[in-house]
Formats: structure tokens, sequence, C-alpha cells
């Protein structure tokens, strides 16, 4: 027991009238002002459905995955949705392993009922069979380290994940059509959750006495704050959900001015993630074409760019279209081929993912596809390790 | 004959490895390690007051975590947990900080093959990052048997699957340019040809396991060379 408290950080008063002292002069301690969100950066990992998410010093991994399974009782026609959050050791030294805190409890229930009970995540049309079969989606989400404002990071990185997840398709089949058969995605395309809106969190912290308000607030801000609200809104202007769960008392005046400003964050954020998701699809639909079986030779050209953006648009529309249809069929990703299998290739060789903004980035060095013939031609020695994907960062 | 792995991999050639330290925060030590699309993430916090209970006091304690990526935890996280903190616990030098706790934390964002060996590397980064004081650093590897007797090195999670056993080693990684001619020797050995960890999976033959060792003790040479200079 001595040895927890003895580990907890505590704000020291000087730090506390610091803080208070430069916000009535409108200054934070990281430069911004009390309305200013931190850098947002989204960036996805490898396979579909997972995210990492960036908030100033905020980190958080957001992971979605499927199952089939049987449905609740009184609703069965309805997939469901649970939001798993894992408060890891490695975000903050007071976050322990084992029980989930209360504050962990309060972010997965605060995200939970953003997600649910605006209805943003389609669960009707996970529904596979009636009663029998349903699909359960599952969000974790890691958080990784702890800057402040977790809420708000972790929220993104689950709308994140749920834009880019994907999910089997699955067919009934069997004597008396009751079997559910799961495509494996080489077979069928993988279907996108159907999400209506998106609901964002966004963060306001009262500190001190004279109703001051800051949004985003940073680890030291929380530190000190005397109480907080989180709105959840959408960029149609619908209010999702409030959360204000005691702390001091604010005037209402307060908190109508900060769901106008929340209002307006709300729909800058949601862009924010549209923009990273699109990049990350378009990035997603030319690797797809990569993936196609090596009959087409692979052919080393100069690449064109201007017709290589019209073709990236081309195959955009094409392969949006194919799975609206559902399934993909190999002759249409053959077709596709043909028109421009040259440009392709090489476009593929030279890593123009400067045309792309945000699309994933350092998580892995060989996200563009390892290149077979270039990998084996570095390695110099048998028994040799590839040293090109080396990072050192300090 | 040749084996034709999946990805076009020579026998003995291993993933694409990466490692970036320093990557979080509020950690005092981070650090993360990927090889091929397996990916983990290792943060350290401490030395912080006080050991557990039934530990030693005269000594640092290390304490490990390990997050899957989704899930609960079961038997074979705490496993790799135990493994890790047993590793761990051998490459660190444990009198300079008695009665204190050091956590380690592993997160694992992608599992392709070779998740624990990844781990310990990871691992061993995030303490040179954090300012442990270790004895040496750890490299570790995975080495399987084919089904027709041909030893590969670092096999992604398909080619594990298929493979009659593999096993994770872990060499001690020492700075031989300071080691005088006449160092310690064991048996006509120098010391950092010893194993400091070996977990088998599947069956193999003695003589297989050994030449598995002397695979995973070469590719681990070429390796610690690469945790050398990405640590400077």
């Amino acid at each position: 027991m001595e040895q927890r408290l003895a580990n907890t950080w505590r704000m020291t008063v000087n730090e506390k009238k610091f803080i208070e002292t430069a916000l009535h002069s409108d200054l934070r301690i990281d430069g911004r002002r009390p309305f200013d969100y931190r850098e947002l950066t989204v960036k996805f990992g490898r396979e579909d459905g997972s995210s990492e998410v960036q908030l100033g010093l905020t980190h958080v991994m957001g992971f979605v995955s499927s199952q089939l399974v049987q449905p609740y009782r009184d609703r069965p026609n309805e997939g469901t949705l649970s939001v798993y959050t894992e408060f890891s050791p490695m975000a903050d030294p007071s976050f322990e392993a084992g029980r989930p805190t209360e504050s962990a409890v309060e972010l997965g229930r605060v995200i939970d009922r953003g997600l649910r009970e605006s209805r943003a995540v389609d669960t009707e049309s996970l529904c596979v069979v009636s009663g029998k079969f349903v699909w359960s989606i599952r969000i974790d989400l890691h958080i990784l380290d702890n800057g402040g404002n977790l809420v708000d990071a972790a929220n993104i990185a689950a709308l994140a994940a749920l834009l880019t997840f994907r999910r089997p398709e699955c067919s009934l089949g069997g004597e008396d059509g009751q079997e559910v058969i799961v495509h494996p995605p080489e077979v069928r395309e993988p279907l996108p959750l159907i999400i209506h809106h998106l609901p964002v969190a966004v963060t306001f912290a009262f500190i001190g006495d004279e109703n001051m308000v800051v949004i985003d607030p940073t680890h030291f801000e929380e530190g000190i704050m005397g109480g907080r609200l989180t709105a959840t809104l959408n960029a149609n202007g619908d209010l999702c959900a409030i959360q204000k769960a005691g702390g001091d008392g604010v005037m209402q005046s307060v908190i109508m001015q900060c769901l106008r400003i929340a209002s307006v964050k709300a729909a800058d954020i949601t862009a924010k993630i549209r923009k990273a998701v699109d990049s990350y699809n378009t990035e997603r639909a030319l690797s797809k074409i990569r993936r196609q079986p090596a009959s087409v030779a692979v052919q080393v050209t100069e690449p064109n760019q201007i017709e290589v953006k019209e073709l990236i648009s081309k195959h955009k529309e094409k392969l949006m279209l194919k799975s609206e249809e559902g399934g993909a069929s190999h002759s249409d990703d053959m077709e596709i081929e043909a028109q421009s299998s040259e440009q392709d290739k090489s476009r593929r060789r030279d890593s123009t993912s400067k045309s792309f903004v945000g699309g994933p980035l350092s998580w892995d060095p060989y996200s563009k596809g390892v290149d077979f013939e270039e990998l084996q031609a570095s390695i110099a020695s048998r028994g040799g390790t590839c040293r090109e994907a080396r990072e050192i960062k300090i | 004959m040749e084996i034709d792995r999946g990805d076009g991999r020579k026998p003995n050639q291993l993933r694409p490895v990466a490692c970036s330290r320093g990557i979080l925060n509020r950690a005092h030590g981070s650090a993360s390690w990927s090889q091929g699309e397996t990916k983990v993430l290792a943060a350290v916090y401490g030395p912080k007051a006080g050991t557990k209970k039934n530990e030693n006091p005269e000594k640092a304690c290390f304490e490990v975590i390990w997050k899957p990526k989704t899930g609960q935890i079961g038997k074979p996280e705490k496993e790799c947990e135990m493994i890790l903190k047993r590793t761990l616990q051998s490459i660190c030098l444990l009198n300079v900080h008695p009665n204190t706790t050091t956590s380690i934390i592993i997160q694992v964002v992608n599992d392709d093959g070779g998740l624990l060996p990844c781990a310990i590397n990871a691992a061993c980064a995030a303490l040179v990052d954090a300012g442990i004081p270790l004895k040496h650093l750890a490299a570790a590897i995975c080495c399987s048997l084919a089904k027709n007797g041909r030893v590969l090195l670092d096999p992604n999670k398909s080619e594990e699957q298929n493979m009659k056993g593999f096993v994770y080693l872990a060499f001690p990684n020492s700075i031989q340019s300071v080691l005088p001619e006449g160092s310690l020797q064991v048996g006509g050995e120098p010391v950092e040809h010893g194993i400091i960890t070996s977990v088998t999976h599947g069956g193999m033959s003695v003589d297989d396991y050994l030449l598995c060792l002397q695979r995973g003790r070469a590719a681990c040479e070429k390796l610690s060379v690469f945790i050398r200079s990405s640590l400077k």
C-alpha cells in the first residue's frame, strides 16, 4: 500500500498556481489557446480494423474484430457491439494491470453510449439468421500513453477502426438453408460496416474558480481541474451524449458555450477522420490490385504521373462499385489490370505514398508490400539480416 | 532440396527487422520491435520502490505484464510473462538497485509468428532506453524444423503452423571487442555462446535441436550487430 502511494504522481501547488495564472491570460502551458485542440494523427495498421491515434502526447490503439454469436433474446434481429478498454500500465505509472479502475470503466461507457445509443453503427445489417446467428463486433481500445484527454483520443481510435474494419461475407447454405458459410477474404471481398454518422467526443476541463474552461486538457491540466464535461456530437449537429460526472458546479451559460464550441470542433475532427480513412482506403484498393496472381509480368517503366492520378480515381470508382455489388470476381480485377498493367506495377515500386496523404506511415516500413526480388537481392550473405528497414529514433 | 517459403525467403533468411526507441512519453523507456509483420511494443517503468511479496529484497525485482491484441489474459500470456521475466532477470544487474521493482509492459500489436523472440528483443531495447543497468543484451530468434528435416529461421505464422516443431532461442549479446583473448571460457567455448532461453514447441530429435541451436546462434550474431548499431 505504501509502495503504491509512493509511486503516485501528484501535482505540486506551484504547478497548479502556474497553470491557473497562465490561464488568466488565456495561455496554456503547451502554448495553445483555451479552445485549441492538439495535433491529431490517425494511422492504420496492417489489418483491417486496426487504428492508431495520436492526440498530442496521448497515444491510443483500436482493434475491431467480429464473431458470429447468438443474438440477445429481446433483440433477435440485431447484431451486438461491445467496447473493451484497456488502460495499459504502460500508459501511466498509476495504471495497474488487472481490474479496470473507475476511469477506465467510465471511458468505456462513454464511448459505448456514443456509438450504441446514437445508432451510429447499423446493427440490423449484422443479422445473418434471425434469432440464431448475428455478428458481434468487438472494439478493443488500448491506451498506450496517457498525455491527457483519453476519452477523445480513444473515441477517434474506435471510429477510425470501425470505418476501416471489414467483416467476412457469409451466405446461407446447407440442406435446410440454416447453415452459415463464412467466406474467407480471398474468396469473397469482406464487407465494411454500415456507419450512419460519426459521434465525436469533445472534452472540456473546468479549472479554477472563475469559470475558466479549456478544451482537450493535457494530463497536467487534468491533474488540477475541478470538473470535466464530455460532449459527444456528430457533424450534423446532433448531440449524442453528454457526460459530466460530478466535479465543480458550472453555470448554464458556460455549458451552452461549450456545446457550441464542441459542435464546431466535432465537424473539424470528423473531416480529419474521413480524410485519413479515405486515403487508407485508396491505398488498400491499390494494394488489392497488386495482390493479383503473378500472371502479369512485372515491368519496370517510367510512370506517367498525370495518367497515374486519373487511374487512381478510376480504380477507386471501379472497386467501390464492385464492393457494392458484393463479392469480387477475378474477371473484374483482370479487366482493371489489363487497362494499366505497366503503370500500376511500376508505380508501386516508387514510393508514391507521397501523393497519398496520411497513408500508413512508419508502422511497418514494408507497408507498401515487400518486393521479393529486391529483398533477396539486398541480402548479401547467407543467414544475413535485412537492415534496410532500420529506424533509429531517440 | 530447396524449400519454397511462402514469401520467397531462403531458409536462413530473416524477415526485415525494425526497431525504434523512445516512442512513448510517460514511460521511462519504450521501444517497438518488428520482424516482418510481427510487431511488439514494450514499455519500462522503474525502478519503483519496494519488491513484491516472496521476492528477495536484496535484489531488484522484475514484473512483466503481457497484453495481447484482443481477448482476455489467459494461461499462454502468463507463460510468456514468466519466460520473459526469467530471461530479463538473467541479463540485468540485480544488485545495483536492491529492493526495487521494474515493470515491463509488452503490448502485442500484430502477431505473425515469432512473437516471443520479438518481445524479448523489444524488452531489451526498452530496458536500454530506460537506462536500466544490464550485464549484456539478449538477441532472440525462432528456429523451426520443417517436416522434411530442413531448418528454417524466423518462420511467420503460417509457416509455424506447418512445422514439425520450432524453438525460441535467446542468446547473450556481449561486447566482443572488450573481451580479451583469454576471456571467460567454459569448457572451451567463450561465454557468449551460452543460451539464455530455449522454449520448444512440437517434437524434434536431439540432433535437429543441436542443428537449430547452431543456426540460431549464427543468426543471433548478425542480429546482435544490428541491435548494437540501432541502440547507439
